[in-house]
């Protein structure tokens, strides 16, 4: 029987993933980083790590000769040294590094704590220039580029939006099979309600009805929440209400959000939250038509315990 | 006696790891409030661990698989499939890399066994352009990656194949030898057939497998998840919009990303998404497309088995389709 150090740490490893995955799904910690639909398949991953771990712990105490032949008979590689590592080999610091690299998420797993994404990744992911979508100079690809982040950003539930020409027909015919009866409830409400209240679940799809058809809109009362993002350019009086939109982790988060002015703008900070109401009206910048809201009433808020927002999935019916 | 000493020894190991790992995260978390790091390394952190988190269930399915693979099926299998002719050989060989799902990982040792074994090297190239691309995992996460839109995902399976097909071609075209480096043919080992080992036997070593392969491409991963973040972090998208301006500058420096990230297939659908807020659909399937087929990584492995002028004429090669492929669709579209 002989210990064996370097299958024990990448046991150690496997099994801190686990704990580290379970951990984040227990506090709840987890939607700081994924959309929740997709939270089961983070736990399968614990889960099979910890089944992975099990297994793994079998090549903890060796009784045969260190190099066992019929892990290597198997794996078809192993004569390709460098590409397939068993772990029973001598340590070297090659190995040292690679087992530094996959520990290293983990301690900064365990150590750091997860962040809200706050207006300096805003900034970063060019805030204004996706709301404005005029990220590019070149025409044709600015079409191609903002119908994409539609598409991406919406999921199956920008189909109808998508169509920039109303008279596009075809798609809209098609797109519109796939609506299901409750999100057309949902966008009747848009319609008709007084007051447009923004809450999390119609935040996004709302969003875009209103950005495709800013003077549909325009005039109407409008309710809603998010953080403060500013931009060099702005006036004084201007700010961003914005909310980033989690397609599936927070890597592919989209900034949503209103360009907004009241007089106290300026006395808001960056990344502090406010309810806001206003009236949506018509603006431009930088060439491009957007929706911007006058605020009249507003008052500033401890960030929510959902930061995020998330497109809605459309059930094909 | 010893049978029971052992199988307690297990218990009492996977005891202590868990509890080791258990003390070591409750003395973490009550020093991890003292830390006062700049927003932005939190930030930089936060979303290297959500790509990671997200990338995982992906990848434990791709190495699963790939030690069914390894294990279960042998090449043998693959070569009598193949047929003589050399250009249906190449065809075929494009089509059971589409149908295999490998990760680019494990796809090089495969292509050298083929090649050792008598497949012609385009056909095993065909195989290798194929196999990571074309996969029900590589489809069903670019299909979530995107949103659950269909489009992304059949462009990158349909242009993916076609792309594969031509550079496949090509090589057959230029290189008649097997390629492979001298010194591998005659030092390389024979292991014997596995076929007589139990069913038990064979899935124990491909669970045995995966954790191998989970190790050996996990650096790859979260490097890749880094560099990622750090380029969401501290990369504005301007200045990305800057270097990339027109369509065909951008599509290279998408493929460039790609090619260093070195991103395993199953998981860069989420990553090149990621970009999608900053650049339209041709550079983004410029990445996705180009990454599986050559990458840092593979092209590393690669030079370790063939000549290296044959991996800088397939790298050469496959750039080229891809770039001119893309291109191509982008007018047209």
């Amino acid at each position: 029987m002989k210990f064996n150090s370097q299958q024990a740490t990448r046991a150690l490893i496997l099994i801190s993933f686990s704990i580290f995955l379970f951990n984040l799904h227990y506090t709840g910690e987890i939607n700081k980083f994924i959309n929740p639909k997709y939270d089961h398949l983070s736990q399968s991953a614990a889960i099979i790590f910890l089944l992975l771990f099990l297994i793994q712990i079998t090549r903890v105490w060796s009784s045969a000769p260190v190099h066992t032949y019929s892990d290597c008979k198997k794996s078809q590689c192993c004569s390709l040294g460098h590409t397939h590592e068993h772990g029973d080999t001598p340590f070297t610091t090659k190995k040292l590094i690679s087992c530094a690299m996959i520990v290293f998420p983990l301690l900064t797993g365990f150590l750091l704590p997860a962040k809200v994404l706050d207006a300096s990744i805003a900034n970063k992911k060019g805030a204004m220039i996706t709301l404005s979508g005029s990220g590019n100079p070149d025409s044709e690809n600015g079409e191609d580029s903002r119908l994409h982040n539609k598409h991406i950003n919406k999921g199956t539930a920008t189909g109808e939006q998508n169509v920039e020409e109303p008279g596009d027909d075809l798609t809209t015919g098609s797109e519109n099979e796939m609506r299901s009866e409750e999100y057309d409830k949902l966008m009747m409400a848009l319609e008709n309600s007084e007051v447009i209240k923004l809450n999390d679940r119609i935040y996004s799809s709302f969003f875009e009805e209103i950005s495709t058809d800013v003077n549909k809109y325009k005039g109407r009362k409008i309710e809603l929440t998010g953080f403060v993002y500013k931009e060099e350019g702005f006036n004084g009086n201007q700010l961003v209400i914005s909310r980033f939109l989690i397609t599936h982790c927070v890597a592919d988060a989209g900034i949503i959000g209103f360009l907004s002015e009241f007089r106290d703008a300026s006395r808001l900070k960056k990344d502090s939250w406010i309810n806001a109401e206003g009236i949506i009206g018509v603006t431009t910048y930088k060439g491009a038509l957007l929706p911007y809201i006058k605020v009249t009433n507003w008052q500033e808020i401890a960030e929510p315990k959902k930061p995020y927002l998330y497109p809605i999935t459309i059930r094909h019916s | 006696m010893f049978r029971m000493i052992r199988s307690n020894l297990l218990d009492l190991t996977g005891i202590a790891a868990i509890s080791a790992v258990l003390l070591l995260l409750s003395i973490i978390s009550s020093i991890s409030g003292t830390f006062q790091l700049p927003s932005s390394i939190l930030n930089l952190n936060t979303i290297f661990l959500s790509i990671l988190i997200e990338s995982l269930p992906f990848v434990l399915i791709g190495v699963l698989i790939a030690g069914l693979i390894q294990i279960f099926v042998t090449e043998e299998h693959i070569r009598l499939w193949l047929p003589k002719n050399k250009y249906l050989a190449v065809t075929m060989s494009c089509i059971i890399g589409a149908l295999f799902p490998a990760c680019e990982c494990g796809i090089v040792p495969i292509v050298r066994r083929l090649v050792e074994k008598g497949v012609p090297v385009a056909a095993g190239i065909g195989f290798m352009l194929t196999g990571p691309l074309i996969n029900p995992i590589v489809i069903a996460s670019t299909y979530m990656a995107f949103g659950n839109d269909i489009k992304m995902a059949a462009s990158r399976m349909g242009m993916g194949f076609l792309i594969a097909l031509i550079a496949a071609f090509s090589v057959s075209l230029l290189f008649k030898q097997n390629q492979l480096k001298p010194s591998l043919l005659s030092a390389s080992h024979h292991h014997s057939s596995p076929l007589k080992s139990s069913f038990l036997d064979k899935l124990w070593s491909m669970l045995l497998h995966s954790i191998d392969e989970f190790f050996d491409m996990g650096k790859y991963l979260i490097a890749g998840a880094f560099l990622a973040a750090f380029v969401q972090t501290y990369m504005s998208a301007g200045s990305l919009l800057n270097i990339g301006g027109g369509i065909a500058s951008s599509t290279l420096v998408m493929m460039g990303l790609a090619f260093v990230l070195s991103l395993c297939s199953e998981a860069d659908a989420f990553i090149g998404a990621s970009f999608s807020s900053i650049f339209p659909a041709t550079p983004i399937l410029g990445f996705l497309i180009f990454g599986p087929m050559m990458d840092l990584k593979n092209t590393i492995m690669m030079a370790s088995v063939f000549s290296f002028k044959f991996v800088i004429s397939v790298l050469a090669i496959v750039i080229c389709t891809v770039f001119t492929i893309l291109m191509l669709t982008y007018s047209i579209l």
